[in-house]
């Protein structure tokens, strides 16, 4: 689109960078399929027939000195051919097709334009930068890499197209290499199945004795906690650690929208850093944090759920708030500062006011989430009921164990409604 | 009947006449029903506000918890007479959110004795719960005061902290937090929280000094992972999307197909409120922990069935019924409307749906080889376990480039495909 605009602009600038991206990660997607169908067979190879022991396969991807050029260009080849030969799935991914002068390519174009490809693309894309809309190979072999309509006009059935069988290729390679790597075995759960009944019917008949009154057999952990009490302190490390991550994720979400910041170049800079933070503490799961702070702070105690859970909690909605300040309409924050409003006098009266429906929907879907990690983030040391479930399980109390889920459940199950029904009514 | 004028024929008395009898039976049930929600409502907040109170105290003086510091049967009085004091002399917080006011038949406010009349009232009449079924209630008839919808007309507004239900709420939610507060952050974990900051140091360190020799091991791990949530998204769309027709409350009808749907939604909805950790747990114990990830597996798919089931379902019930109707007035038998009316509506949410999925699926893999369910999680486990921070360093660094990825290439795919 801007390239479109710029070459109207300035007709001598014609190199159309999108459509070159586009062809490149078109290509790159066929010769990393290639790449994948490679590995998949070395992988079969070597769990059907020993070359390799299993797990030196795994860690080191043994391969001969001369295998890894030949797979690279082996793949590469694959990948040229399936492109040139047929419709491949990286060019259906993409729209393109090869055509000819206005007509299907003929065998021998197709086969020309593959050969010659070598010569113009290879020579580090030599024909691609002297011409980028019709490469060498393409006006040599005359034929044309053509952007198809959007919905794209029916050729024939997708199972007997290229793309298709290959799509079809790909599905059946993962799940059966993904069977063979983690080493799926269903006979397991009949063979143990026995085992398997016997927790789940111990679990269905739970222990309640200890709902109310703690527990004896914690008095030689120095604890005194019953089911009901942990429920509560699950409850309040829910509670407390989206109030504190909301009240922080408000202020920071501001310093994290483009419209509120982008007026100059330390903004940008701020701007930035808060989005790049948001992020990096949003891919570090709640329970990775709990480890954490649990290191830090003390093993087991609720102190380092709600620090884990807090952490989290900002990054996640201090993404989600800046984004809906993303969103607003900016008509209201003009005519505040048309009216002289300062930049504070403008967040208060013109963007908190429209935000403000879907921070408060936001931060109770958060503090639903809070309340499904917090009952399970005792397991890394953040306390709460989790604390009880493991403890239980471990001890191979299996209707305990029972009565805790049941428990949580109920927890979860209050919660989400509570909070479904409170934003039903602010939507 | 119809020759002689109707004042000459008898008619059966009222009391006898069937429809009369339901249709005041349905009105002061819906009245009991409405009064009972809003004294639930305030005895529950009262009730709430109490047990808290004693929580603050019982831990920060006892040491113990206590959630009434009194007998039961004082902590019910005190609770129901609150409820009452708060019900005839103010508005209640119950009145307030079922948007009512207590005012007399004229619409005027009561006076004291007219109040004084409703909470006695309320004593001989609301306990029993026999003066609900009477329209209207006994302790109302007796004070001539009635919950009406309150209109804001000809009022000035009043601020929040003027109302009773305001300052209850604003002190509620200050001594929940006081509570929450008192609960979690004992002194010990606060002392070592700002004195042992230097146990993390480390670990910031690693981050910036990542272990290359565990580098294609983790990458191994990580393709385990990948593997994990790809296996388990598949096998649970393969099931929850004819599950998600059996669920969806609009296809399911009739004395049959209700009863499916709601053991269907319920027995969803547990196994959703089960976290995936919870059942890695269960099915390692199952297949013993030789085989970590495929109960990794087991828990990811029973729980992304339930998820895909009630988000398939949900959206299969917000379709478009007119172009049904159309295609099912062609003459279409069932399986082609199925083809040529409800699939081109649900196809791409669909699959954005199992992208969210499997996006979600990556994430929760590497959190359930925290419990031993396989993957980089375990490893990753393993080493923050054995304080091995430069390691940890490592795959946190993995993780995070890996979950990076996913979630740009899944948001990207949602995109084109929205």
């Amino acid at each position: 689109m801007t390239s479109d605009a710029a070459a109207a602009v300035h007709p001598k600038a014609r190199v159309d960078w999108g459509a070159l991206r586009r062809r490149f990660l078109s290509f790159l997607l066929d010769w990393m399929i290639w790449g994948y169908i490679a590995y998949g067979v070395m992988y079969f190879l070597n769990a059907y027939w020993w070359t390799v022991p299993l797990e030196r396969f795994y860690t080191t991807l043994t391969l001969p000195s001369w295998g890894w050029p030949l797979a690279i260009l082996g793949t590469l080849e694959m990948a040229v051919w399936s492109r040139n030969l047929g419709r491949s799935l990286g060019l259906r991914a993409f729209g393109y097709e090869v055509w000819g002068e206005d007509a299907a390519p003929t065998p021998g174009q197709r086969v020309r334009r593959a050969l010659l490809w070598h010569l113009s693309v290879l020579p580090l894309g030599a024909g691609l930068w002297s011409s980028p809309e019709r490469p060498w190979h393409d006006r040599l072999a005359g034929t044309e890499l053509r952007l198809l309509p959007s919905p794209a006009p029916k050729r024939r059935k997708a199972f007997l197209s290229q793309w298709g069988i290959m799509a079809l290729l790909l599905v059946v390679l993962t799940i059966w290499l993904g069977w063979l790597i983690i080493k799926i075995d269903l006979g397991v759960l009949i063979r143990r199945g026995d085992e398997g009944a016997r927790i789940w019917l111990e679990m269905l008949r739970p222990d309640f004795r200890y709902f109310v009154r703690p527990d004896p057999v914690f008095e030689l952990r120095n604890l005194s906690f019953s089911i009901l009490d942990m429920a509560v302190v699950t409850l309040f490390m829910a509670l407390l650690s989206t109030i504190l991550g909301a009240t922080f994720a408000f202020p920071l979400s501001f310093l994290g929208a483009r419209n509120v910041m982008g007026f100059n170049s330390i903004g940008w800079l701020v701007y930035f850093v808060m989005r790049g933070l948001f992020n990096i503490f949003r891919s570090i799961d709640t329970m990775l944090w709990a480890v954490i702070f649990a290191v830090w702070v003390l093993w087991g105690s609720p102190l380092a759920g709600v620090l884990a859970l807090t952490v989290h909690t900002i990054a996640a909605l201090g993404k989600l708030y800046s984004e809906q300040v993303e969103g607003i309409d900016p008509g209201p924050v003009e005519a505040v500062a048309a009216a002289g409003g300062s930049r504070i006098e403008v967040i208060r009266y013109a963007v908190i006011p429209q935000v403000a429906p879907s921070f408060w929907a936001f931060t109770l879907y958060r503090w639903d989430i809070n309340v499904r990690m917090s009952t399970v983030i005792a397991l890394v040391g953040g306390g709460g009921i989790g604390d009880l479930l493991f403890y239980y399980k471990n001890q191979g109390d299996w209707p305990k164990v029972g009565a805790v889920v049941m428990v949580i459940v109920a927890i979860v199950w209050a919660m989400d409604y509570i909070s479904g029904r409170l934003r039903e009514r602010i939507a | 009947m119809g020759r002689y004028p109707d004042g000459l024929v008898r008619q059966p008395p009222r009391w006898l006449d069937r429809r009369a009898i339901a249709d005041a039976l349905v009105l002061r049930l819906r009245g009991a029903g409405q009064r009972l929600a809003i004294v639930f409502l305030d005895l529950l907040a009262i009730g709430i506000l109490w047990v808290l109170v004693s929580y603050i105290i019982s831990w920060h003086f006892h040491h113990v918890i206590a959630y009434s510091l009194v007998p039961w049967w004082a902590f019910g009085l005190g609770v129901v007479e609150a409820a009452a004091l708060w019900e005839s002399f103010g508005r209640s917080l119950g009145h307030r959110v079922a948007r009512r006011e207590l005012l007399t038949r004229g619409g005027t406010f009561p006076n004291f004795s007219q109040r004084l009349r409703h909470f006695l009232g309320w004593h001989l009449f609301v306990l029993p719960l026999v003066g609900l079924f009477f329209d209207p209630p006994l302790h109302e008839r007796l004070s001539g005061l009635s919950p009406r919808s309150a209109s804001m007309e000809g009022r000035t507004p009043v601020p929040w902290w003027r109302t009773s239900s305001g300052l209850f709420v604003a002190i509620f939610l200050c001594v929940g937090i006081a509570a929450a507060v008192s609960v979690t952050m004992d002194k010990e974990s606060l002392t070592r929280l700002f004195t042992q900051a230097g146990r993390t140091v480390k670990f910031w360190k690693a981050l910036f000094s990542p272990d290359t020799s565990i580098l294609l091991p983790s990458i191994r791990d990580l393709l385990v992972t990948i593997f994990m949530a790809v296996i388990a998204t598949s096998f649970a769309v393969v099931v929850a999307v004819p599950l998600s027709f059996l669920a969806a409350r609009n296809l399911m009808r009739g004395p049959i197909g209700r009863p499916i749907y709601t053991v269907l939604r319920g027995a969803m909805s547990i196994m959703r409120s089960i976290e995936p950790i919870v059942w890695a747990i269960i099915f390692l114990v199952w297949v013993t922990a030789r085989r970590a990830p495929f109960a990794g597996v087991l828990a990811l798919w029973v729980h992304s069935i339930a998820d895909l089931t009630k988000l398939y379902a949900e959206r299969l019930e917000s379709i478009d019924p007119g172009l049904v109707e159309a295609i099912a007035s062609t003459g279409a038998g069932r399986l082609q409307v199925l083809r040529y009316a409800v699939v081109p509506q649900i196809i791409n949410p669909y699959i954005s749906f199992t992208l969210y999925r499997w996006d979600i699926n990556i994430r929760m893999a590497t959190v359930v080889g925290v419990v031993g369910g396989g993957g980089i999680g375990q490893r990753l486990y393993f080493y923050l376990k054995n304080l091995a921070w430069q390691q940890a360093g490592t795959v946190m660094i993995l993780i995070v480039i890996l979950v990076w990825a996913i979630d740009y290439l899944s948001a990207r795919l949602r995109a084109k495909l929205a």
